[in-house]
């Protein structure tokens, strides 16, 4: 639906109000699924609202429908303005307009240009990808799917911000479980749902979709004979598709400024991190070096700016070990002082935005994957990650992966099932001793990132090269 | 017209507009969902974030000549818009399934009942917040604490119908107060507030009865090393593990498609105790019966009965493609207001039988390490405390687990308590969650900590 959201803004907010704001989400996703050769699902999907935000006082009162009538949003209004009226009384902070810039800016998902393909089109794919999968008898499931989105948000204020921003989003992934007698073992295509990414058409390289499909089914099948990761302590080299969960856990987490100031202590946690640590903190090995970088090209949480109108760039998080700014919105940084990102972000039109971490890398070093080998005399690959947990301070972790290899006298050797390992956070990225170079370096990213009270779920993307740490603990599992 | 009133008229709406679009062949089945919730997340005992939200979605699924598509949009409130929006929807439903391929599996709605539930509420004046919800913790911040969380409040509906003729419809006005007490020291007290009715002496009563915990959370913690410990699981300990019946769990699609970590219990190769009994039981009144395409479970389902498996969850599309009976399940197949069954140990006396161990009144971020063997790892959290003879000596560093569910309720599980508590569901996303679960406490012998 086309409104004048700027004139709307103006029009709906309420005596009283000392500022304004509107926010207006429209999600479309389609989905398709084939399993076993055959159709399995399609879905498509519309969402869309508008999130009115009033400040009072110091306090910011929202209200959120799903209607762009302007009868329905000055109702919205009167609504947010008794909330801010309420919370006013007892504010945690007393904010004022600076943390709502004015800025205007139109941005949109780079891709190349082409059409997409229609459900029709991807389910046929999808059911030819998934009947040759099935090649192994030992192959009990297979599965391809697809989701695509665009979601388009415009906000404007009475002070004069005007934001539209279109984000163009392609996930896809492939599944193949096999079997033999009661073991079980699964590989996908770099873990759940890490193939999700800005763009258009030419993330999809069916051909290409097609190889790795097959060979994630040959894989399930080789780890059905493949011996148990070995539990001991040794020397550990992750892909870039693991590092994603590595740097998503045990970094982005800990260093979101509004974990710091406590907010999610009765929810997602706390961590580790204080706020006397930001300039000081040795997080990493002198080889580590984190980015807040909202501007590389596919990945899915680039924007222009965030959901409160401040303009994103990229930042230097962990400068050679040492954490010397935190993922901060401009709340967040009123509250603590300290300095930030842009990063307040919400997950449709009925959330309120919070600091979220966005695309968080790790910036490539000077090894090849050749050099990073060889320098491991007993270690062990892990790629894909399949299971996650740590502690709600974000120092004591478990993870686990699809897919390991051992490394013996720097070559990497035979394939091992079940590979897991466990470790402390800072004391974990202070053992990094290896970080591959811009030739390992991938892209990624999840839709699903839970936070916040109200429970959100987000877009982050992680990009990596290939790392290497000293003396981890590694174990497999007991079949 | 209060707001499940005019929820209701927007479902009788929606589903006049829907089924009067379908052309003669095709079927329909239709979800809805609407809240018009206020949120108050606060931190210091002061508000961070204060708002409503009113939003109502529809979920659909369309057959027609053998090919399903679903479908979701949410209705904006306006009666005619919304009508035409519809309209438009089964439209564009009726164009786009033409180009798909047959659904191998598609198991068009047949059901034809009707049920209706409604529970009216009582909850604090949106005006009055911060003194009915805040306030009161000031006796926590006054014990050194930080008062911490999120209150919830305000209707919440479900319904769901076909064209095969079947209508539900469920509204409750509910609120959820989950909050916590952090002590400087990392420490905390977690508890949540959920109801109907509210009641300011009760929600004043429940946050005094913490200070005495507070206060044994202040002493200096201890440091243990990996182990096996003799531990007591709090009800709410108990309840972070039930979710592992549903995710890869005792569906009889994951069973057939080897996503099942219960495959063994399934086949008879491992067992549980026999104190360890499951069922999804609705008479917890939490959560409505119905499924999406309008079936009505029955009230009682045993899943788990003395430790051997009784029954899978299995939906009607399940049920075609392997020959199964169906039981209702929603087509996501977890379970649904789980209940754990009591045992007959008396929970008052959980310290003097620990004896020497760790009482975990909380654990975090559960997950799968090992699928085939069902070993699920986590971290103990909040008020975990050591216990020595019976008494409680200090609080705990926080320690990883990583053990064998077939393990935790099999050989390891020495009681199960008489006494449960109805956890309620408190997730929100996309919309707020109605349910809960009935969950005992238990005692472990030998609980494995790994960090």
């Amino acid at each position: 639906m086309s409104v004048n959201l700027k004139q709307l803004a103006g029009e709906i907010a309420p005596p009283g109000a000392e500022w304004c704001g509107l926010r207006r989400v429209r999600l479309s996703a389609r989905a398709v699924q084939a399993k076993d050769g055959r159709f399995d699902l399609a879905y498509d999907y519309v969402d869309e609202g508008c999130m009115v935000e009033v400040l009072y006082r110091g306090q910011f009162g929202y209200a959120a429908v799903a209607s762009l009538d302007s009868g329905a949003l000055s109702r919205a209004a009167l609504r947010a303005l008794e909330l801010a009226r309420v919370g006013s009384a007892r504010p945690v902070h007393a904010f004022d307009r600076s943390v709502r810039p004015d800025t205007v800016v139109k941005w949109e998902t780079r891709r190349a240009p082409g059409r997409l393909p229609g459900s029709d089109e991807l389910c046929a794919f999808a059911i030819d990808a998934t009947r040759a999968m099935r090649s192994s008898e030992k192959i009990v499931r297979s599965d391809f799917l697809f989701e695509l989105r665009d979601e388009e948000m415009e906000y404007a204020s009475t002070s004069g911000a005007a934001i539209a921003q279109l984000k163009h989003v392609i996930g896809y992934n492939a599944t193949a479980v096999a079997r033999e007698g009661s073991l079980t073992q699964r590989r996908t295509l770099n873990g759940p749902r890490g193939r999700t990414l800005q763009g258009g058409a030419e993330l999809l390289d069916f051909p290409a979709m097609k190889d790795e499909a097959l060979m994630a089914a040959a894989q399930a099948v080789e780890l059905l004979s493949a011996p148990e990761c070995p539990s001991d302590r040794r020397d550990l080299v992750l892909a870039p598709d693991q590092m994603m969960l590595q740097i998503h856990e045990s970094v982005g987490h800990p260093i979101e400024l509004d974990r710091i100031l406590g907010d999610e202590r009765n929810f997602a946690g706390s961590s580790f991190v204080r706020l006397e640590d930001l300039g000081t903190l040795r997080y990493g090995s002198e080889l580590m070096n984190i980015s807040f970088d909202p501007g590389v090209e596919s990945e899915p949480a680039s924007y222009a700016a965030d959901d409160i109108g401040n303009p994103a760039r990229k930042e230097l998080l962990i400068d050679k070990g040492i954490l010397v700014r935190a993922l901060g919105s401009l709340e967040s940084q009123a509250r603590s002082g300290k300095a930030g990102v842009a990063n307040q972000r919400a997950q449709l039109w009925f959330r309120a935005p919070i600091d979220r971490m966005a695309n968080l890398n790790l910036e490539p070093g000077a090894s090849s994957l050749d050099e990073i080998i060889g320098s491991v005399e007993k270690g062990v690959w892990m790629e894909a990650n399949r299971s996650w947990s740590i502690d709600d301070y974000r120092n004591k972790f478990q993870f686990g992966c699809e897919y390991g290899r051992l490394i013996e006298n720097g070559k990497l050797g035979k394939v091992v099932r079940n590979p897991n390992y466990r470790g402390v956070s800072s004391g974990f990225w202070r053992s990094l001793f290896k970080v591959g170079d811009a030739s390992t370096f991938r892209v990624y990213g999840t839709p699903n990132c839970g936070k916040g009270e109200p429970n959100q779920v987000i877009d982050v993307g992680h990009a990596s090269p290939v790392c290497a740490f000293r003396d981890v603990e590694v174990f497999g599992g007991e079949a | 017209m209060s707001a499940k009133k005019d929820m209701e008229a927007r479902f009788g709406r929606a589903c006049d507009a829907l089924f009067g679009a379908l052309k003669g062949g095709e079927a329909l089945a239709v979800e809805f969902g609407g809240e018009d919730s206020t949120f108050l997340r606060f931190n210091h005992g002061k508000v961070r974030q204060l708002g409503s939200v009113e939003r109502v979605d529809l979920s659909l699924r369309f057959y027609a000549n053998g090919r399903t598509l679903g479908s979701g949009a949410n209705l904006s409130g306006d009666a005619d818009a919304d009508a035409k929006a519809c309209a438009d929807l089964v439209a564009k439903l009726r164009e786009r399934a033409a180009l798909l391929p047959e659904d191998p599996y598609q198991v068009l709605p047949a059901a034809t009942g009707n049920s209706r539930e409604e529970f009216s509420g009582r909850m604090p004046d949106a005006s009055r917040l911060v003194e009915e919800v805040l306030e009161p913790g000031d006796a926590l911040e006054r014990a050194g604490a930080d008062f911490v969380g999120l209150h919830a409040q305000g209707p919440v509906c479900r319904g769901a119908a076909a064209s095969s003729g079947a209508r539900h419809w469920f509204a409750t006005e509910i609120f959820a107060t989950d909050w916590s007490a952090c002590l400087p020291n990392g420490k905390a007290v977690k508890s949540c507030y959920a109801g109907r009715e509210w009641d300011g002496a009760e929600w004043r009563r429940q946050l005094t009865a913490e200070l005495p915990r507070l206060e044994a959370l202040n002493r200096p913690e201890r440091i243990l090393p990996p182990g096996a410990y003799r531990v007591w699981l709090s009800p709410d300990a108990v309840d972070a593990f039930v979710p592992f019946f549903s995710r890869m769990g005792l569906s009889e699609r994951a069973y057939r498609e080897g996503s099942s970590a219960w495959a063994a219990l399934r086949d008879g190769r491992k067992t549980l105790a026999a104190k360890f009994s499951l069922a999804q039981d609705f008479s917890l009144g939490a959560e409505p019966r119905f499924n999406e395409l309008g079936e009505l479970a029955p009230e009682r389902l045993s899943l788990v009965e003395a430790g051997k498996f009784a029954n899978a969850i299995v939906s009607s599309r399940s049920a075609k493609q392997y020959g199964a009976v169906p039981n209702a399940a929603p087509d996501w197949e977890g379970v649904r207001s789980p209940s754990v069954a009591p045992g007959d140990f008396d929970d008052g006396k959980a310290l003097e039988a620990l004896g020497t161990g760790l009482y975990v009144s909380n654990v975090h971020y559960l997950n799968w390490s090992d699928f085939d063997s069902a070993r699920v790892t986590g971290m103990t959290r909040f008020a975990c405390v050591w216990v020595e003879d019976g008494k409680i000596v200090s609080p705990i560093k926080d320690l990883r687990f990583d053990e064998s569910l077939y393990r935790l309720w099999g050989d390891k599980l020495e009681a199960v308590g008489r006494r449960r508590s109805f956890i309620a569901e408190t997730g929100s996303y996309v919309s707020r969650d109605l349910g809960g679960s009935l969950v005992p406490g238990m005692l472990i012998d030998g609980m494995t900590f790994t960090l």
